[in-house]
């Protein structure tokens, strides 16, 4: 099946970015490849979106990988992870609780640092540091390759068309 | 030792704020503590001979001058027990102290002579309240009954011969019956709290010590079996040539250990865990009603020790250079070796305290009734053996 | 917080349900296991964290990254400087600074004299759990002398906000060095009899002994780290993995243990001791007395672009992701603190146990509140 996904290299970490309907496929295609060991799951506040990152290192080889998704605001939905590793379970609560991101399919999803009845996520940039929100802050545009999209290749005639895994 | 490397800079001197303990002087607290326990003695001596010989005096030796002159002692030796209350507990903060590389309390008084009677008085300006969920009545009487179980064992510890409280010639049974009660008290302090940590720590405590009661039971039998005789002062009259821990010496251990189990003293303080239960039964007691239960618990660390050294280490028995047996002189000799070797087994038990993690409950009671019973009676069995052949 | 509760289970009457509160004597800090008890023997544990929540990640996003050092010495507070340095490798990643060779060995002695002090405060800790209240006196007297050498050098001592961009803050002390071997000296003659008080205490290894077993695949699914994780059979280091400051140039082991229990970590981290103050041994060596401390860094910070960054702390692994926006401020920094993965095994291993079982279990993954709730 095709992923749309993105794949590069930074530093020393192969990074992905994946739509995040394909983004549960692509965990399943790294644990597979022997991705064992979830790092952490970070949550970025895009300007646009949500972004989840799941960071993961294969024992063996302690090679390192970075999923990236991003989702809208208003339908911040990706799919746990955590029957494939059950150690994103705090990570994806702290960031449903933080950022707002909501994991379909976990265990138990609450808010874990923050108590129960906080109905804000704080972390969004949406809201200063004191949990109020700014008055004049307005959602970017989304990006216009997503970002799971190879970049459109640089006008020159004797590019190939690498429009690659892009879609 | 090592040193706290300190900057010298010229510009940031060390200013001493808050409370500085001041140096340590070795000999005042070693002065400040023999006196305590030449206290203790004097009070003992007033106790058991002052007394009788004021009442002697008074005219009033019979009927019921009598009764009045054990109502004395009694009163007598209440204090008595609330001033080895206040003995201990600065003799353990103290000597944790000094196991630990640190001072222990030095600021009332003399190297800290006095704390004790701070600590009393806080904890007589503490609220003594019952929790709401309690059962009052059972709340408020499970102290007083923990502490009148520790403190009736008083009436038959011999401190020299003749002196005792009550000379009955069933001290052994009366031992045990009232040693027992104890675990009524915790029991019933834990459960009547309506706190689900202090259930679980009087249950604890109420299995350990019924548990150990056995071994003890059984040693004091053995002990009983060798001596011949069921009361304490004949027990020590019999160890007029070797102490009993030479020939019981496998009573002795076990009943060390089942001394540390009925105090609950580490390593088996499973029911006061302090670092899982908060304080276990007594959790939520607080002022007076606390007082008791913490009075119990070090009057009882005193009794303990000396219910060894009255069945194993000779009681009172010491030289006497000359001194003729009975009279008051020879009397206060004798009673001053039993304070000595009461205060070293004390020692021993404040160094066990000191050093020991503790044990699991589990694994506690099944040192008990596994290892421990066994070996109890195998070590009557061989005290009856020894009896027949060498008496 | 949610009330005490747990949804009771149908068939299952006898089961008491306990709160180990936020405030226990036991519990590291602030940590609440819901805990349903039949007798002693523990059926459900759901703990509940945040008690120490104070929101450093939005806060750090308002502070520069040289002001982000200061917040996050506080984070595990035990470990002073090294919750400095993931933070501190991924800004230099991001810039391409140059640290001097030297500002890196002084980072990792650092680094390393900070983790024998946590261990320290592990020890004393783990024994005050277990009943015993004398080691908790003498580990601290030994990390007083860590404390004093490092507020020499740095200024202060537990929070001592001594790394920067480039290096360290400040040049050595001249009495570090001396200061530095004396104290392993110290710290070698005292510990055979720590090992004799802890290790080989027949008490502790009635308790610790088969208590809490954490298989090994398990606790690399569940993302634990550090002595926990190689206490089950992983020799995973971050030091040896991914390497950073000095760790290159320097020999040391990993130790391991087969036996994932409670015993197993003990020893793991007693081991870990004698690694530190044989790499401290080597870097005190290596290092020249005189020499740059810190690199060139840039006076305006620019920082952009994304990097993970983790650390080997004396919990785990401790990372960072900092998302760098082009200012001097981070856009986002998430620390990933080693003791937050660590504690997600609370319900598969308290159950099953006893009740103090759980106590010791605890102890020996050893939390520290600041780096779980930040």
């Amino acid at each position: 099946m095709e992923l749309r996904m993105k794949q590069e290299r930074l530093f020393d970490e192969d990074v992905y970015t994946v739509h995040p309907e394909d983004y549960r496929a692509l965990c399943e295609k790294l644990k597979a490849e022997g991705y064992d060991f979830p790092r952490a799951i970070s949550s970025v506040d895009m300007g646009y979106g949500l972004r989840v990152v799941l960071h993961l290192t294969r024992m063996s080889d302690l090679a390192k990988v970075e999923v990236r998704t991003d989702v809208p605001y208003d339908d911040p939905v990706v799919d746990s992870v955590t029957d494939l590793w059950p150690g994103v379970e705090w990570h994806e609560r702290e960031a449903y609780d933080l950022m707002g991101i909501r994991f379909r399919g976990h265990p138990d999803l609450r808010r874990l640092l923050l108590e129960e009845h906080w109905e804000i996520h704080p972390l969004q940039k949406r809201y200063d540091t004191g949990g109020y929100p700014l008055p004049d802050w307005q959602p970017k545009d989304w990006p216009d390759p997503a970002p799971w999209e190879e970049p459109p290749p640089p006008e020159e005639p004797e590019e190939k068309a690498e429009g690659g895994e892009g879609e | 030792m090592s040193y706290i490397p300190i900057p010298e800079d010229k510009h940031f001197r060390i200013k001493r704020i808050g409370y500085d303990p001041g140096r340590s002087r070795p000999w005042l607290e070693r002065l400040v503590y023999s006196l305590y326990v030449f206290a203790f003695w004097g009070f003992v001596v007033a106790t058991y001979a002052g007394v009788p010989a004021l009442f002697d005096w008074l005219g009033w030796d019979s009927g019921w001058g009598y009764v009045a002159m054990r109502a004395t002692q009694v009163v007598m030796l209440f204090l008595l027990s609330a001033v080895i209350a206040l003995m201990l507990i600065l003799a353990l903060r103290k000597y944790l102290g000094k196991v630990q590389e640190r001072y222990g309390p030095m600021h009332y008084g003399p190297a800290g002579g006095i704390q004790t009677v701070f600590d009393a008085l806080k904890l007589l300006g503490k609220e003594d309240f019952v929790p709401a969920a309690a059962d009052w009545l059972t709340f408020r009487l499970a102290p007083a009954v923990t502490f009148v179980s520790s403190f009736a064992i008083f009436a038959v510890v011999p401190f020299a011969s003749g002196w005792t409280l009550a000379e009955t010639n069933v001290g052994l049974i009366y031992l045990i019956a009232v040693s027992t009660l104890s675990a009524y008290g915790v029991l019933l302090g834990g459960v009547s709290s309506g706190n689900k940590w202090a259930l679980i720590g009087a249950l604890r405590a109420g299995a350990q010590m019924v548990s150990y009661e056995i071994p003890l039971a059984l040693v004091f039998l053995a002990v009983a079996v060798w001596s011949g005789s069921l009361s304490l002062g004949e027990i020590v009259d019999s160890q007029m040539g070797v102490w009993n821990v030479v020939p019981l010496f496998i009573p002795f251990v076990l009943y060390v250990i089942a001394s540390l189990a009925e105090l609950k003293h580490i390593p088996f303080d499973f029911p006061e865990a302090e670092s899982e239960l908060i304080a276990g039964y007594n959790v939520e007691y607080s002022g007076m009603s606390f007082a008791f239960f913490f009075l119990a618990e070090f009057v009882e660390l005193f009794l303990l020790p000396a219910l060894i050294v009255v069945f194993f280490f000779g009681g009172w028995h010491g030289p006497l250079f000359g001194l003729e047996p009975g009279t008051l002189a020879a009397g206060a000799l004798q009673s001053l070796y039993f304070t000595i070797k009461t205060a070293v087994w004390v020692w021993v038990f404040l160094w066990i305290r000191a050093t020991l993690p503790r044990y699991r409950d589990d694994q506690l009671m099944e040192f008990a009734w596994k290892a421990m019973i066994p070996l109890a009676l195998f070590g009557l069995v061989l005290a009856a053996y020894m009896r027949l052949i060498w008496r | 917080m949610s009330t005490i509760s747990l949804e009771p289970v149908p068939g299952r009457t006898d089961e008491m349900v306990v709160n180990m509160g936020p405030q226990h004597p036991a519990t590291h800090g602030v940590l609440r296991v819901v805990i349903g008890l039949e007798g002693e023997r523990i059926t459900r544990a759901v703990p509940h964290i945040g008690y120490l929540h104070r929101n450093h990640e939005k806060i750090e996003e308002a502070r520069s990254y040289t002001q982000v050092i200061p917040y996050t010495d506080r984070m595990d507070y035990v470990s002073g400087t090294q919750n400095e340095l993931p933070v501190v490798l991924a800004v230099e990643d991001l810039l391409g600074i140059e640290v001097p060779e030297r500002a890196k060995q002084i980072r990792t002695i650092f680094f390393e004299l900070f983790r024998i002090a946590s261990h320290l405060v592990w020890m004393g800790t783990a024994m005050l759990d277990l009943g015993a209240i004398t080691p908790f006196l003498y580990t601290f007297w030994d990390r007083e002398i860590i404390l004093g050498i490092v507020e020499k050098t740095a200024g202060a001592r537990m929070l001592p906000n001594y790394y920067t961009l480039g290096g360290v803050r400040r040049d050595l002390h001249p009495d570090f060095f001396k200061d530095v071997a004396d104290f392993l000296d110290h710290l070698e003659r005292r510990m055979p009899d720590y090992e004799h008080l802890v290790l080989e205490n027949p008490i502790v290894h009635a308790r610790t002994k088969g208590v809490g077993v954490l298989p090994k695949e398990r606790a690399i699914a569940r993302g634990v780290s550090g002595p926990v994780l190689r206490a089950s059979g992983v020799a995973y280091d971050v030091r040896k993995a991914f390497p950073y400051d000095a760790y290159p140039d320097v020999e040391f082991e990993i130790p391991t243990s087969p036996d994932g229990d409670t015993y197993a970590r003990f020893w793991v981290r007693f081991q870990e001791i004698y690694q530190s103050c044989k790499i401290i041994r080597q870097l005190l060596e290596k290092t020249p007395k005189v020499g740059p401390y810190k690199g060139k860094a840039p006076a305006r910070l620019r920082v952009s672009g994304e990097r993970y960054r983790a650390v080997e702390n004396s919990r785990g692994e401790l990372g960072v992701y900092v998302v760098g926006d082009g200012t001097d401020k981070p856009y986002r920094i998430k620390h990933r603190g080693a003791a937050f993965g660590n504690l997600q095994v609370i319900p598969d291993l308290f159950i099953g146990a006893k009740f103090s079982d759980a106590i010791a279990i605890l102890s020996s993954l050893d939390p520290v509140f600041g780096e779980i709730d930040r």
